[in-house]
């Protein structure tokens, strides 16, 4: 990243950035390609980018705003920009900082949060998300312009009026086993209910309680719905109270100056609001019933009609499925940002779906688990591998009540027996495997089916494909779904679908602030650039793009930085992790230096004997990996990273690659870094290329690579290998003899398309007759003979 | 007969110059342009070569430099 960024007051910066957003666009949505539009409201599609067209232009290609945005009086004390184009700007050293960024988080997605300025982005999606919440269009309008230095400009107010209007009105509700479609607008059921489509999927029933509209109208005593923790444990109340005190209570009392009257004013009714209900408790609301079986219907009906069904679960009064009796531990503590994410998805009692979003390391697992234990329903968690499975089994056994009865893992390798079991532990692929399954796992699956479930949580949310996750859902029959993820981007545009398909996201954590406060890891990203040595340059320019992989990752230099680097963190007594994506080059710098590897091939049981020396062996500190451990590995141990080759230019990969080392470590505050993420980068090649790209989700979350060009004592460092020409010139030798296979990166089974495989062969093996020779068999007469009856084998030959 | 040749004392690092090496050998801009290969960090090239020969570096670094500036972090 380059400067920090500097605003020149109202002319921000607009080409740039302009061209940014071209690019950005595959994370947010893309609603280029056909068939994906299906399904996703009009005002979704609405782009709010091009309206800045008519802004003039200057030299460096900033926007000259000025005509459109006129500078408040007291603008010093206020913190946001508003742009015309749907980006907001913030300053973080501002006072009103923490009401601003709570409020930004819930309307808006973040773009990009270094230390000073954040810059966050208005989209039809967190809009959607922001009314899921429980935020009104009146007052998202209302606060933005209290927070803005600047008047809002007329497109944006537009923007999100189209966007909030229609939205969240409607809930699909879950109650005692039967759909309502509940709204506390009367007006708008009428309207819906004179679709006909609508019409047919009510379930009309002669009721009492029905008005002359055929509408049940029931006000709520909301009152008596308690607020998320405090059914949970009597430990999860204390933990509530001091998250809004932070907020609203004692800051603005520390400066009481610096924070206009109107914005704390306001600030604390959004935050009472969005807390506890009370008020909107008491609205009256009316609703109608709908036929099971036309779910699906009503859903697709109601998104064309503009007005997206909200599905929220009403657990408390669900009586026609058990609860599972386990309990948060008292030992258990939700972190405030847990405690926040979790109040959104619980906000009014009932547990609404959506995306959490929290770094690796931060505890996503103890927010699925609190999820589980406050809906207190059947509960299914989808995980991506058998390692992870048993990963989350043990946070179920260490927060909660749980015990072994109650946890059920379905996995190839391991078959609990799920009858009569609370929680069930699976994989993606386990639920959506399409071949023959063993008549144990179609007796669980067939359980599956049957069950109606409280909860779905979803690790890893971003990874599965969205067809895979179309199937799971037509699979699972569940109340409500919880998707959990670090990061909530993809190189492609799928991530708009999972905004559908599960929900919009309710929560996404700031890393720099977690760092700041301990949560996790501090982190130095360093890049170390290793020069090519002639010989491999020379053989780099030469050959064809798949071997020039191999030369720049088996680079000597490299292959020294390397050594010394993991000699350096030994002596410092570290936990080192190394990643390869090249199974080649991960087999070669393991064998060399005398240490574990782990990939692909590696048996189960290998890989946690690996894993276990690696945690409690003082002796093995340094182990090498492959890309089977970016996700869901837990190593707690380890705090340096060193990447030697990656998969081209995925910034999720470096994120979750990053996410192995966050876990907050001991000593957190005494020094300035506790944590190393190393690249290694062979200079003048592609991997530059790669490299800059990976890093841009990390630094969009405000982290700073350290670039490395020589890394200091590397000379005075005795007997690191291939220090001499000829033993160069051997491992050239040898990567120019790897096969093509070599050069390769890993496949993971499952995971994108079958690769390519070449092997050597002639016509004959082409047509399929390679060992297949034409022979006519003399005996065949005699031989068919052998089969005949008897009575037969008289009269013939 | 005594040949005079205008020429450039290149310095770089050692990988550089085999890209030169290599511009050289492929003809990838018309023609040989080395003129001497000193030792392992400086070549002798011809000068009327210079200009196309920058443009080709200034090709080389722009395709392993991802243009953050541009695309936005």
């Amino acid at each position: 990243m380059g400067p920090p960024k500097r605003f020149k007051k109202d002319n921000d910066k607009g080409k740039w950035k302009k061209r940014k957003e071209d690019h950005d666009e595959y994370f947010d949505d893309d609603h280029g390609d056909g068939g994906d539009t299906e399904g996703i409201p009009d005002a979704a599609k609405n782009d709010i980018e091009k309206q800045d067209e008519g802004a003039v232009e200057d030299e460096f290609g900033a926007k000259d705003y000025r005509s459109q945005m006129i500078l408040k009086p007291d603008n010093s004390s206020r913190p946001l920009w508003v742009a015309p184009n749907g980006h907001i700007f913030l300053e973080s050293f501002s006072p009103v900082y923490k009401h601003a960024h709570d409020f930004l988080i819930a309307i808006s997605e973040p773009v990009c949060r270094p230390e000073h300025i954040h810059e966050y982005k208005l989209t039809a999606y967190s809009l959607y998300a922001a009314v899921s919440v429980g935020l009104q269009t009146h007052d998202i309008i209302e606060y933005l312009k209290r927070l803005s230095k600047t008047s809002i400009p007329d497109g944006i107010i537009e923007f999100i009026q189209l966007c909030t209007l229609s939205y969240g009105k409607v809930k699909l509700v879950l109650k005692h086993n039967k759909y309502f479609v509940e709204s506390p607008f009367p007006e708008v059921l009428q309207k819906l209910l004179k679709d006909p489509v609508i019409q047919e999927c009510r379930l009309r029933r002669n009721l009492d309680e029905t008005d002359k509209d055929g509408f049940i109208t029931n006000v709520q005593d909301k009152t008596k719905a308690p607020q998320f923790g405090t059914k949970t444990s009597a430990t999860a109340t204390p933990t509530t109270a001091p998250a809004p005190a932070e907020g609203n209570g004692e800051q603005p009392s520390a400066e009481p100056v610096a924070v206009p009257e109107d914005i704390s004013t306001f600030y604390d009714k959004i935050d009472k609001e969005d807390e506890d209900e009370e008020e909107e408790a008491q609205l009256k609301t009316v609703s109608f019933e709908v036929n099971q079986e036309k779910i699906e219907v009503i859903q697709k009906r109601c998104i064309e009609l503009e007005h997206p069904l909200l599905a929220e679960y009403d657990f408390r009064n669900d009586t026609v499925n058990p609860d599972i009796n386990f309990d948060l531990k008292p030992s258990a503590v939700l972190r405030p940002y847990q405690e926040k994410s979790l109040r959104k998805m619980f906000g009014n009692g009932r547990a609404r779906s959506g995306v959490i979003v929290l770094p690796c390391g931060a505890g996503k697992s103890l927010v699925g688990v609190t999820a589980c234990c406050t809906v207190r329903k059947r509960a299914l968690v989808l995980c991506n591998s058998g390692v992870s499975v048993e990963q989350w089994k043990q946070q179920f056994k260490m927060w909660s009540t749980a015990d072994d009865s109650m946890i059920c893992r379905f996995t190839s390798e391991a078959k609990d027996k799920p009858m009569g079991c609370g929680i069930l532990v699976t994989t993606y692929s386990m639920i959506t495997h399409t071949q023959k399954r063993s008549w144990e796992a179609e007796q669980t699956m067939k359980w599956l089916q049957e069950q109606e479930w409280g909860i779905m949580v979803l690790d890893e949310v971003h990874t599965i494909p969205a067809k895979m996750f179309r199937r799971v859902l037509t699979i699972v029959q569940s109340h409500c779904k919880l998707g959990l993820t670090a990061t909530l981007l993809r190189e492609d545009d799928k991530i708009a679908d999972l905004n559908f398909l599960i929900g919009p996201k309710l929560y996404e954590a700031n890393w720099l602030e977690l760092q700041k406060r301990g949560f996790i890891a501090r982190v130095q990203c360093a890049e170390v650039w290793c020069p090519m040595t002639p010989e491999f340059y020379r053989e780099y320019l030469s050959c064809k793009t798949s071997k020039k992989l191999l030369l720049y990752v088996m680079n000597p230099s490299k292959f020294r930085c390397c050594q010394y680097l993991i000699r350096y963190h030994e002596r410092r007594g570290d936990k080192t992790i190394v990643f390869s994506d090249n199974v080649f080059a991960l087999k070669h710098y393991a064998i060399k230096m005398n240490k574990p590897y782990i990939y692909g091939p590696t048996s189960q049981s290998e890989r946690i004997q690996i894993l276990q020396n690696f945690k409690f062996n003082t002796k093995v500190n340094t182990i090498f990996v492959s890309k089977v451990a970016d996700t869901s590995f837990d190593l707690p141990e380890a705090n340096v990273l060193i990447q030697i080759s990656s998969h081209g230019g995925s910034r999720r990969q470096e994120a979750q690659r990053l996410g192995r080392i966050l876990r907050a470590k001991k000593g957190a505050i005494a020094e300035e870094y506790n944590a190393f993420f190393y690249t290694l980068v062979s200079q003048d090649t592609m991997e530059m290329n790669y490299s800059r790209k990976r890093q841009r989700f990390l630094v969009n979350q405000g982290y700073a690579y350290k670039v490395i060009t020589k890394l200091a004592g590397m000379d005075e460092e005795p007997d690191l290998m291939y220090k001499t020409r000829e033993e160069q010139g051997q491992l050239l030798q040898q990567v120019l003899s790897a096969s093509d296979m070599d050069a390769d990166e890993e496949r993971i089974p499952g995971e994108g398309p079958r690769p390519a495989m070449r092997r050597p062969g002639n016509m004959a093996s082409m047509s399929g007759a390679d060992d297949t020779v034409y022979y006519e068999y003399k005996k065949s007469a005699a031989s068919s003979t052998a089969n005949k009856h008897p009575l037969f084998k008289k009269f013939r030959t | 007969m005594v040949n005079v040749m205008k020429g450039i004392l290149v310095e770089c690092d050692a990988a550089m110059k085999q890209f030169l090496l290599h511009l050289d050998e492929t003809f990838a801009l018309g023609k040989k342009f080395i003129i001497q290969d000193l030792d392992e960090r400086h070549l002798f090239i011809s000068a009327d070569i210079l200009e196309t020969l920058q443009t080709k570096v200034d090709d080389l670094m722009d395709q392993i430099s991802f243009p953050l500036a541009d695309k936005g972090l």
